[in-house]
């Protein structure tokens, strides 16, 4: 019995000291991917990693060497690139922490599956991040700009697409599952974010770049790109994309500009909430959308008496008519020129007559281009701010 | 060859038991020889003989103080006073004994026959001898053991017996602060090292008949005075009997302190976790007391040992039931909290930073990356080397001559902080690891308990750097069913957690004010369970209706949780 307990704690003290920290990884011997982009070629895929080096960003003494380095690697297949990138890289890529997956305009058009499948499959990535599509340019082009304010270009790029998802309508972020599930559903289609650089991209990779107190280059989010299954089919303008996120619910907070006695009037949503309901209708499908917005009287650059109630209810009326006429833009480009339902309005169908969808499914698209959509808009104007009047009223110019 | 081995074995095992039967028949013969002749235990009638033989027995000791006197009337009474000089108030035996004797009994109202006869000790008992504690004895084994306790020893020529007068007196410390434990708020007396000191502060705090305190002798060579100490009537009989039998298992040359006790009566030796606790504080064992658990006072020592011990109690400070109970709960929250950390910090950083970085936010892996670079050991190594620097320091800092006190903070400081990192050897971050760590060991007020963190600590950084957190999860789910094993005189460990009880959450993590503290430990006293029926505080009633019901709501809820 003794020893049979004495074997059983060698045999533990063993495992412990013969596994010799198995499968570990120390800080210092990864490089952390921030970013990936992906591009296609003739022979296969063009894989940018944008790697993170740690001592220039957070470290006591730098060096003056940039944040980040970009490597870039073609290969058959995504994977094969990847790997290719450790000939480069003095460390193992690290893809915990990817904040940003950006498609080359190229590859968007020809279809992103391939890509989707990798990032879904790897068990080392968080899904966490978010996928963007290069407009115009490779996405390598994207990975190679250097940013002001933000030290790491990956990071530049989520935390503006964060933030400015939350106070300016036309941003949509867009995370891997949600583009997985809008891509393999049959009643929706998946969008992605546009990014480009602005002025040169090929200064703007220099670091003298940030050194300018206003940049000369640097990368920029755009509009929304409408997707059709996994091809990028074009892209939406501004109007269209706040339309795109009243539609979809999406709308935290932005600004709305009204014209109003000989000037313009900035209108800030506040709060937005849209309810999307399906219904057959004579064997034809209907959408109902219900959309309540709340704002605040930002800016009142004209001669307008907000202290008289006659006044806010036309400024009501006439922002109630603003966020109409947007969703109207939006779905009629939709319908007409990309016929992808990227509203998700199949789901809606779905959900409210499975039955039905049974029958629509099938001829979805020529059925969504040809859909029935009555808007019903509420908007309030909550609060005037800390003065009434207009200073050009009471100017009295 | 195959059949020679075992057979050297067995020869082996068979000298082994042969030379144990030698052992045990020469320690008979040793103990029957002390016992055998009853004659030279007895005490003689001739004192010279006496004398003789004291002297003869402890070596001629030179602290060993002997007079012969004589009393009575011609002086025909001859007697002698032999005491232990440094244990003995001599100003007393000279005062008391010897003037008393010489002029009283030559005044005493004795016939010329009784001098002899056995009337004589009854009249010096009775009339002679100012002294409180006074005790007959005829036997030599008796004799010395009063003598070195610090006894006077009166021996009278022509009798078999004589008297052991108590003359203790010897240099005490004085009743001081502990040094362990101490309190912001409460009573600031420390137990000390003499056992009569002790149990006089338990009785001063506890004036109940039913605090009983029994003594007895352990230890062949250093006969230490050990006392249980219970409330009767609310501790457990059981326990009280399974402490007694534990004692009188022990078989053991000395006891220098409570620690060898402690060892000996221990329900599991192979555990880091110690079930025994122990005090130096009066307060805390009283508290203890009042339970319904039991003390065991040694004598030369001021630290108290106290049975059961459960898992709670080494969270508890006496200071948590002197303070308010909302201050208490928080801080005895805070306490748990710091338990975990001393225990798991260093191991969680070295799991996450070496398997599990995507578990830790971007710009905190981007920063802690960056302190890495340029660290040339791995995660655990580097844990390792300050831990242990740590714990270095630490043991200099408790057994060093306190003149080169401030010559190791300076070091210390130096080393396990600034010049490690300013070298690269360790990432700053490993320094605020261990800092954490260090300073959580602290808040455990129980000294055993924080020894034991520090043990498995060492345990979990190897696991966590073998296996990562999965290691870490294995080893918690280990420690928690050894937890759960353990038994402290009978009592389960984790109570009131596991076996779960609800009454008895009123102190543990949380404590609840003193109102609500009912009734005692549950598995503890197991006899007496009502402490106090005191209406919990409410505004005067007066007309004030509400409140009168609010009031009567409590009783009642109060009442429903007793049955």
């Amino acid at each position: 019995m003794k020893k049979n307990i004495a074997f059983i704690w060698v045999m533990i003290f063993s495992t412990m000291i013969l596994a010799g920290c198995w499968s570990k990884k120390e800080l210092n011997e990864l490089a952390i991917v921030s970013a990936l982009g992906i591009d296609k070629t003739e022979e296969g895929y063009l894989v940018s990693a944008q790697i993170i080096n740690p001592s220039e960003i957070a470290g006591k003494s730098r060096s003056g060497r940039p944040e980040t380095v970009t490597f870039r690697k073609s290969g058959k297949t995504i994977m094969d690139a990847l790997k290719k990138i450790s000939m480069d890289s003095p460390r193992k890529g690290y893809m915990a922490h990817l904040r940003e997956v950006v498609f080359g305009d190229k590859m968007a058009r020809e279809g992103i599956k391939d890509a989707l499948d990798i990032l879904a499959r790897q068990p080392e990535m968080r899904s966490d991040f978010y996928l963007t599509v290069a407009k115009g340019s490779t996405a390598y082009d994207i990975l190679n700009v250097t940013t002001a304010l933000e030290r790491v270009p990956a990071n530049k790029l989520f935390t503006t697409l964060e933030q400015s998802e939350k106070v300016w309508a036309p941003t949509k972020t867009v995370t891997l599952d949600e583009l997985i599930n809008s891509a393999v559903s049959k009643g929706k289609e998946p969008v992605l974010m546009g990014v480009y650089v602005y002025g040169d991209p090929e200064s703007g990779s220099h670091f003298t770049n940030i050194q300018d107190i206003s940049p000369s280059s640097g990368l920029r989010i755009d509009s929304i790109g409408v997707f059709k299954k996994d091809k990028l089919l074009g892209w939406l303008n501004e109007d269209e994309s706040i339309g795109f996120n009243y539609i979809t619910d999406n709308v935290t907070s932005t600004e709305e500009t009204v014209s109003c006695a000989g000037g313009e009037l900035a209108i800030s949503t506040i709060r937005s909430k849209t309810k999307v309901h399906g219904k057959i209708q004579g064997g034809a499908p209907r959408i109902e959308i219900h959309v309540h917005s709340e704002g605040n009287v930002g800016e009142a650059a004209c001669n307008i008496d907000l202290t008289k109630p006659e006044s806010i209810k036309e400024l009501e009326k006439k922002y109630k008519e603003e966020i109409k006429k947007r969703m109207e833009a939006s779905i009629k480009t939709v319908q007409e020129e990309y016929k992808s339902d990227i509203f998700g309005f199949g789901d809606v169908i779905h959900r409210a007559e499975p039955k039905a969808w049974k029958r629509l499914e099938h001829n979805w698209d020529q059925e969504f281009s040809n859909l029935n959509v009555t808007f019903h808009v509420t908007a309030k104007i909550r609060r005037l701010g800390s003065i009434t009047k207009s200073i050009q009223a009471e100017i009295g110019e | 060859m195959k059949t020679r081995v075992p057979k050297s074995i067995n020869q082996l095992l068979k000298n082994k038991e042969s030379k144990k039967l030698q052992i045990q028949k020469q320690s008979e013969t040793q103990q029957s020889s002390q016992n055998k002749d009853p004659k030279d235990n007895n005490l003689s009638s001739d004192l010279n003989k006496n004398l003789d033989h004291i002297k003869k027995t402890l070596g001629n000791s030179s602290d060993i103080v002997s007079r012969e006197f004589h009393a009575g009337r011609n002086a025909e009474i001859k007697i002698g006073v032999i005491y232990t000089d440094g244990l003995t108030d001599s100003s007393s035996v000279q005062e008391f004994i010897l003037e008393t004797l010489m002029v009283s009994i030559r005044n005493a109202r004795l016939d010329e026959d009784e001098f002899h006869s056995d009337s004589l000790l009854e009249v010096i008992k009775t009339d002679s001898l100012p002294v409180g504690e006074i005790k007959e004895i005829s036997q030599f084994q008796k004799l010395l053991f009063h003598l070195l306790s610090g006894d006077t020893i009166l021996l009278i020529d022509g009798f078999h017996k004589g008297f052991a007068l108590g003359f203790r007196k010897w240099a005490d410390r004085g009743v001081q602060e502990p040094s362990s434990q101490t309190v912001v708020r409460g009573p600031k007396d420390g137990f000390t090292e003499t056992l009569r000191t002790n149990t006089s502060l338990l009785r001063r705090k506890i004036k109940d008949p039913n605090l009983w305190i029994e003594t007895k002798q352990i230890g062949k060579k250093t006969q230490t005075d050990v006392s249980i100490v219970y409330l009767k009537g609310v501790a457990n009989d059981k326990t009280v009997k399974e402490v007694k039998d534990r004692l009188d298992c022990i078989k053991i040359d000395g006891i220098l302190e409570s620690g060898y006790i402690e060892e000996l009566i221990q329900d599991d030796t192979y555990t880091p976790f110690p079930t025994v606790f122990n005090t130096e504080r009066p307060d805390v064992a009283a508290a203890a007391l009042l339970e319904g658990r039991i003390a065991i006072l040694v004598d030369g020592t001021p630290f108290v040992l106290i049975v059961p011990a459960l898992f709670v109690h080494f969270f508890q400070s006496s200071e948590d039931y002197y303070q308010r109970a909302d201050v208490a709960t928080l801080i005895r929250a805070l306490r748990y909290f710091a338990f975990f950390l001393a225990l798991i910090t260093p191991s969680a950083y070295v799991a996450v930073t070496t398997f599990h970085q995507e578990m830790l936010p971007t710009g905190l892996l981007i920063s802690l990356a960056a302190q890495r670079e340029g660290v040339p050991f791995p995660a655990i190594v580097e844990a390792m080397l300050m831990e242990i620097t740590f714990e270095i320091l630490r043991e200099a800092g408790v057994r060093m001559p306190r003149a080169v006190g401030s010559a190791i903070s300076i070091v210390g400081a130096l080393v396990i902080g600034q010049a490690a990192v300013e070298a690269g050897i360790v990432s700053s971050a490993m320094v605020i690891v261990v800092s954490i760590t260090a300073i959580s060991s602290f808040v455990a007020p129980a000294f055993n308990m924080a020894i034991s963190i520090r043990m498995l600590r060492f345990v979990f950084m190897i696991l966590a750097g073998t296996f990562g957190l999965f290691g870490m999860i294995i080893g918690l789910i280990i420690m928690v069913l050894h937890l759960n094993s353990l038994r402290s005189f009978g009592i389960p460990y984790l109570a009131p957690f596991a076996p779960f009880i609800i009454q008895d959450q009123k102190d543990s993590i949380i404590r609840l004010p003193h109102w609500i503290l009912f009734s005692r430990p549950r598995l503890i006293s197991q006899i007496d369970m009502d402490r106090e029926d005191t209406p919990p505080p409410s505004p005067p009633l007066g007309d004030n209706k509400s409140a009168g019901s609010m009031f009567d709501k409590l009783k009642k809820s109060k009442r429903v949780m007793r049955d």
